[in-house]
């Protein structure tokens, strides 16, 4: 049947090709024409669909929060040079232009960079300031000397989202590019781009010549055109085919558009460099890559650098091969003398400067993977991934760099010693603005930089005596039962429950008889804490901590009291925010406003907040939270900070120290520290042994800010008795001053009261 | 002039209270009832373990920063603009977290925003902030009362108007 079939096939070949001798060429001629024509159209076509709709796919940019600058900000002027340096602007003697600083000691003259907000563009400021004690001392005009109230720095870029391989690019407009770089582009790359239409054939003849000696393609006679369109259009194969599509495409392109067109795409589209994932294309990035700055505050040296680079990105790379790439920027240099460009003293001055790339300083890097992480959640919750690696969204978000390198040091430096005795220790921390729940700096892991397993917001560990203000509020929301003395027993407590023997035991193994309330958050006695708890019942302690907004499973044992719940750094900082804000929940915030890329704003996120904790309790609690830093488990705070900022705060260890917690707050900013092995074995540090300590060096390094807490007027203070826990009076020598509802349950009178305290008090209090 | 009149007992009363019965070793509570000067000088304390004395700023003040936003939220509340304008009372409120008539003043732009529930509560977070200041109290409690009245809680809005009328009457 297959060899009957086979046959007949052949033979209707045979007829076909009798018939070719009458052929009709002029038809065949015509219908190749239109085939040429339609082949034609159809690229002129992609040209125009290419060319006229969006051109690129634009990732999401993402920015630090911009330094406001005013007389009063807390601010030294080493931050402020780092914050500088980390935008890229440029140490001059004399600063005149956008992007430039000079400094002399505390002062500073400089001229800002125009940008745009979500409230419009901030327009360049010439400031002058002074620093004196820790704060921005003085703001004013350069140019008039009058007073500045307000100035807006640009914002750090802190990275940008796209998937994996993508291009990323900043646009530029023709007008952004220094006219030194399109002369020095257009000499070395195509001469005669003013003139051709274009493919220049001389070029292509040449570099036929060439290929036709050497007997493979070596050389490309390509105009900028053309090199925009293979870019642009066509794969990176060299075929002829190719080569063929190519020409056409580039006469296309300049019968459509303008040279100025052109010109504004090549520089945008041109291939740079390669950074990991992300490749880096056009001149605005490729600038800010390089040198950190945009390409109108380049020099010479830095121009021919990058314009030598299109040549081939990889082999002149500049960090990995800086002999080639000073020798090409040279031979460029040397080009842009040849062409006029350049005068012959600046050729001499250019040629002499290093390379001048400027690599982000150690410590101040911009690479925050951690923080991006929660933006890019935040960000996914409320739009589409398509939208964020392509629309060019603008994200303006909450990060502090100033607290957020503090943060990374801060581990780093006591992790670091650690590492040889437990290699697996491991750290996370986060610290939000305790007013408006905006998080102004995130680490994920022990190597900030890296991305990766994000520890503050992923690894739910037992977060131990962290939970117990909790266990004290639901007591304190009790005013007639208790008040921050009340006597609670720590005392060995054996508790029964389905069957199971439970007695709790203090950090220290020891029972330290009758203590007040205060005291007993203050030193973290579970045995203490574990009575209270029971009296208070495990539903209303739950009950507090789903109203604090505690999302976990909670298992409604006693166990609860001490912590037995696991929570993330994330977590621990909502909870905390509750208490840092005087009763209020705060939502975390990572982004403040989402702008098109044409600066339209998209979405604002609001601050909101909800009262859950009454005014009265949350004084109460935050003085018990003082205490623990005045005279309990994280007492050497005190050692460092002066009382007057009164800190508040807590500790927290796990059994057999496999955690280690600390969250505390100033009048400013909570911050939250986690320290562990992500194995959960022990590692041998306490909550004050070593979280607490990497919190004490963020807050000694970003400054501390008093906690001001205005009391309620239905809270009266009284001097109290420590040995007895009674009202002191003048009689007294060893009191603590504490908060007490008005309303609410008061302690007898002390011992050692000599009378006024009895006199005052009602007869059946004394 | 009124505000610092009625601090005053307040202040005399918690000297007072630290007073009593608290040896000089015994520090008054951390408590600071209104701003405290921002010329105040820095307090310094020893160096325990060859660690930095910390230095604690006095709290930030940015007087001409907030009044030029607060300017600038006029005229968004002018051009009718409410949620620019909330936004730049929550950029002042950045400088100066403590500050009760911001809080008070972003009270009033949610409520311009149709939000009455966040008015009531940021009404209520400025009361907090608003010691001494009756003035500033009894206005919170009438945004209050009107962010009950848009909620429908008629119960709620009075309790609201009684208490801003007993804070007029002292």
């Amino acid at each position: 049947m297959a060899r009957k079939k086979r046959k007949t096939r052949r033979g209707g070949r045979k007829r076909r090709r009798s018939r070719r001798s009458s052929f009709p060429w002029g038809r065949i001629l015509l219908a190749l024409l239109v085939v040429v024509v339609g082949y034609v159209a159809f690229l002129d076509f992609q040209v125009y669909r290419q060319f006229e709709g969006k051109r690129w796919a634009l990732p999401a940019r993402v920015y630090a929060r911009p330094l406001e600058l005013y007389a009063g900000l807390k601010l030294t002027p080493q931050q402020f040079a780092d914050e500088l340096r980390a935008l890229g602007y440029r140490s001059v003697s004399k600063a005149r232009r956008p992007g430039q600083v000079a400094r002399n000691g505390s002062r500073f003259e400089l001229v800002s960079r125009p940008f745009l907000f979500w409230d419009g563009r901030e327009a360049s400021h010439a400031l002058r300031l002074r620093f004196a004690s820790g704060h921005l001392s003085e703001l004013t005009d350069a140019r008039s000397g009058k007073a500045v109230a307000l100035a807006r720095l640009d914002p750090l870029e802190i990275g940008s989202i796209y998937t994996a391989r993508q291009e990323d690019r900043i646009l530029l407009r023709l007008e952004d590019v220094p006219d030194t770089l399109v002369k020095a582009l257009i000499a070395v790359e195509d001469r005669s781009f003013y003139q051709h239409h274009g493919v220049s054939p001389r070029a292509i003849a040449r570099a036929f010549w060439v290929n036709l000696r050497s007997g493979e393609v070596v050389q490309g006679g390509s105009t900028l055109t053309q090199q925009l369109v293979k870019n642009f259009f066509l794969s990176n194969r060299r075929s002829l085919w190719r080569k063929l599509n190519e020409a056409i495409m580039a006469l296309l392109l300049e019968r459509r558009y303008s040279k100025d067109e052109i010109l504004e795409a090549y520089l945008n589209e041109v291939y740079l460099a390669q950074d990991g994932q992300r490749a880096i294309h056009g001149f605005g990035l490729g600038s800010r890559f390089f040198f950190q700055r945009p390409p109108k505050e380049l020099n010479t040296a830095q121009i021919a650098l990058l314009v030598g680079m299109v040549k081939g990105p990889s082999y002149y790379n500049p960090v990995r091969h800086p002999e080639r790439a000073l020798k090409r920027r040279n031979l460029v240099l040397k080009v842009m003398l040849e062409q006029g460009i350049i005068s012959r003293s600046e050729y001499q001055k250019a040629r002499r400067q290093k390379l001048g790339l400027v690599r982000p300083r150690a410590g101040t890097s911009k690479s925050f993977p951690a923080f991006l992480d929660l933006v890019r959640r935040q960000l996914r919750r409320d739009y589409n991934e398509s939208d964020l690696v392509s629309e060019g969204l603008r994200i303006f978000t909450t990060l502090d760099p100033q607290l957020q390198w503090a943060l990374q040091k801060s581990l780093a430096r006591h992790i670091q010693p650690l590492l040889k005795k437990h290699p697996e220790l491991q750290g996370a921390g986060m610290v939000t603005h305790s007013a408006n729940g905006e998080v102004l700096a995130l680490v994920g892991g022990r190597q900030a930089g890296f991305a990766g397993y994000n520890r503050a917001l992923d690894a739910r560990r037992q977060v131990g005596s962290l939970l117990k203000p909790a266990v004290y509020l639901t007591a304190l929301e009790q005013p007639r039962r208790y008040n921050l003395a009340s006597l609670l027993d720590d005392g060995p407590l054996e508790y029964r429950q389905a069957g199971k023997l439970w007695s709790p035991r203090n950090y220290d193994r020891k029972f330290h008889g009758r203590v007040m309330l205060y005291q007993a958050l203050a030193h973290s006695y579970n045995v203490a804490t574990a009575r209270l708890g029971l009296a208070l019942g495990v539903q209303r302690v739950i009950d507090t901590l789903r109203r604090l907004s505690v999302e976990q499973p909670l298992n409604p044992y006693p166990s609860l009291f001490l912590g037995a719940v696991n929570m993330s750094v994330l977590d621990v900082t909502r909870l905390y925010l509750n208490f840092a804000s005087g009763g209020f929940d705060i939502p975390l915030r990572s982004i403040r406003e989402v702008l098109q890329a044409d600066g339209e704003p998209l979405q604002r996120y609001e601050l909101s907040i909800e009262r859950v904790i009454d005014p009265g309790p949350a004084f109460l609690l935050n003085r018990a939270l003082q205490l623990v830093v005045q005279e309990g488990t994280a007492r050497s705070l005190a050692q460092r900070f002066p009382a007057s900022a009164g800190l508040a705060g807590k500790t927290g260890t796990t059994n057999d120290l496999r955690d280690s917690w600390y969250a505390g707050y100033d009048g400013e900013k909570l911050g939250v520290i986690w320290m562990g092995r992500d194995d959960n074995q022990s590692m041998g540090l306490t909550g004050s042994s070593g979280a607490l300590r990497v919190w004490s060096d963020v807050y000694a390094s970003a400054g501390a800010v008093p906690v001001q807490m205005p009391k309620p007027d239905s809270v009266v203070w009284h001097g109290v008795d420590r040995d007895s826990g009674g009202l002191a009076d003048s009689g007294c020598d060893n009191t603590v001053q504490l908060p007490f509802i008005e309303s609410g349950v008061m302690p007898p009178a002390a011992p050692c009261a000599s009378g006024a305290a009895r006199r005052w008090l009602p007869k059946w209090m004394q | 002039m009124n505000e610092r009149i009625f601090c005053l007992p307040i202040l005399v009363m918690l000297s007072l209270a630290g007073c009593s019965g608290t040896p000089p070793r015994q520090g008054l509570p951390p408590v600071v009832e209104g701003g405290a000067p921002s010329s105040e000088p820095a307090a310094r304390v020893g160096v325990p373990r060859g660690e930095e004395p910390v230095v604690v700023s006095p709290p930030q003040s940015g007087g001409g920063a907030v009044v030029a936003l607060l300017e600038r939220a006029d005229d968004y509340r002018r051009s009718g603009d409410v949620s620019g304008e909330a936004a730049t009372i929550e950029r002042a409120l950045r400088i100066e977290p403590n500050n009760a008539r911001l809080w008070s003043r972003l009270a009033e732009a949610r409520l311009e925003q149709g939000q009455p529930r966040q008015a009531e509560q940021l009404a209520l977070k400025s009361n907090g902030l608003a010691t001494g200041d009756r003035a500033l109290q009894a206005h919170n409690w009438r945004l209050v009362a009107r962010a009950r009245w848009a909620l429908d809680d008629a119960a709620g809005a009075r309790a609201a108007e009684q208490r801003a009328r007993s804070l007029d009457r002292r």
